[in-house]
């Protein structure tokens, strides 16, 4: 399909490349990961547990959302949704991909596309767009992150264990203040405030009418969909 | 403790729906294009389910918490950093909650 099927090297100086490029978002990712550890642990999950978490999902959005839902039984159909909710802009990222990835066998694209994040995909296209087509570097870049991702995940478990109850310090008010805080960064990706209005408005008042965590997974279906609608030429 | 089955379970499910994501538009990518409006809608679901999670716990709280999701976002298009921005939310919380508000 591709019209060129020039095949991207894939070596491990490209992977090293990735490794080094990823250090600068490094911090960032590990603050996360630090707080989804104290929030897991606010939540009951055991350490490994918790580790184990961070190093088989390695998302970040998705696990902290997936915790908002979190109860005793676990509602599966809740957290599978808000789980695919939350990943479904990799779609994207993982199209985009598509004319670079593609013509590489598949035991190097599909393990490189693991450790792909909203970051590493970032930095990864830069370099392929400032003519270093070396496609090892999606994978060093995303293992490097996700390294810091999941280690960090076990200090912040341990940190949350030695606060204990999560009312104190405000450590329940994490979640909502990250959400915050990361809302400023989808909200330039999603052309308008229309999805945020709809998101918001939707789930406060199935929240009051349905019991359960439906309210999450209504809003996000209305705001996304408001978005969809905004968009109302077809080019 | 260590690893409860049904923990186990559900991270192994949760985890195969996010590779699902990851290796799903790079596969279909193949076959179809992305339209614009499937773009759109897509891009705009991360900020729906964020306001769908804050919007209805803003909605039930008081006004330690309005206050501190105020903190939140205005400390970080102040300053940028994340860090700055979730520690002085989650301490005006703190504070406020324990002034008795």
């Amino acid at each position: 399909m591709a019209s060129q099927t020039t095949i991207p090297p894939f070596t491990l100086a490209g992977f090293r490349a990735g490794l080094a490029a990823s250090l600068v978002l490094a911090p960032g990712v590990a603050l996360y990961g630090l707080a989804f550890g104290v929030m897991a642990s606010a939540r009951g999950l055991t350490g490994p547990e918790a580790v184990l978490f961070s190093a088989w999902l390695n998302a970040g959005g998705a696990q902290m959302a997936t915790l908002a839902v979190w109860t005793d039984p676990l509602p599966w159909a809740a957290i599978g949704l808000t789980t695919v909710a939350m990943n479904a802009r990799y779609l994207l990222l993982g199209a985009a991909l598509r004319p670079w990835f593609g013509p590489l066998p598949a035991a190097q694209a599909y393990p490189s596309l693991f450790v792909l994040g909203d970051g590493n995909w970032a930095l990864a296209l830069r370099e392929h767009a400032a003519g270093r087509t070396d496609a090892a570097f999606l994978a060093g870049s995303g293992t490097a992150l996700w390294l810091s991702w999941t280690a960090a995940t076990a200090l912040g478990h341990l940190g949350g264990q030695v606060i204990g109850d999560p009312q104190r310090f405000g450590i329940d008010f994490m979640l909502p203040a990250f959400f915050a805080t990361m809302a400023l960064a989808f909200f330039r990706r999603a052309g308008g405030i229309a999805p945020l209005i709809a998101g918001i408005g939707v789930a406060v008042i199935v929240d009051r009418l349905v019991p359960g965590p439906w309210y999450i997974l209504s809003g996000a279906l209305a705001g996304s969909l408001a978005g969809a609608l905004r968009r109302a030429d077809p080019a | 403790m260590p690893i409860r089955p049904e923990i186990l379970a559900a991270i192994g499910f949760l985890g195969i729906l996010s590779y699902g994501c990851r290796a799903a538009g790079f596969f279909l990518m193949r076959y179809v294009a992305i339209t614009p409006r499937v773009e759109a809608w897509l891009r705009a679901m991360p900020i729906a389910l964020i306001g769908a999670i804050v919007g209805p716990a803003a909605a039930k709280g008081g006004p330690p918490e309005w206050l501190g999701l105020a903190a939140a976002v205005g400390l970080m298009r102040a300053t940028g950093n994340d860090f700055i921005a979730v520690a002085g939310a989650v301490g005006l919380v703190a504070g406020t909650r324990a002034l008795g508000f």
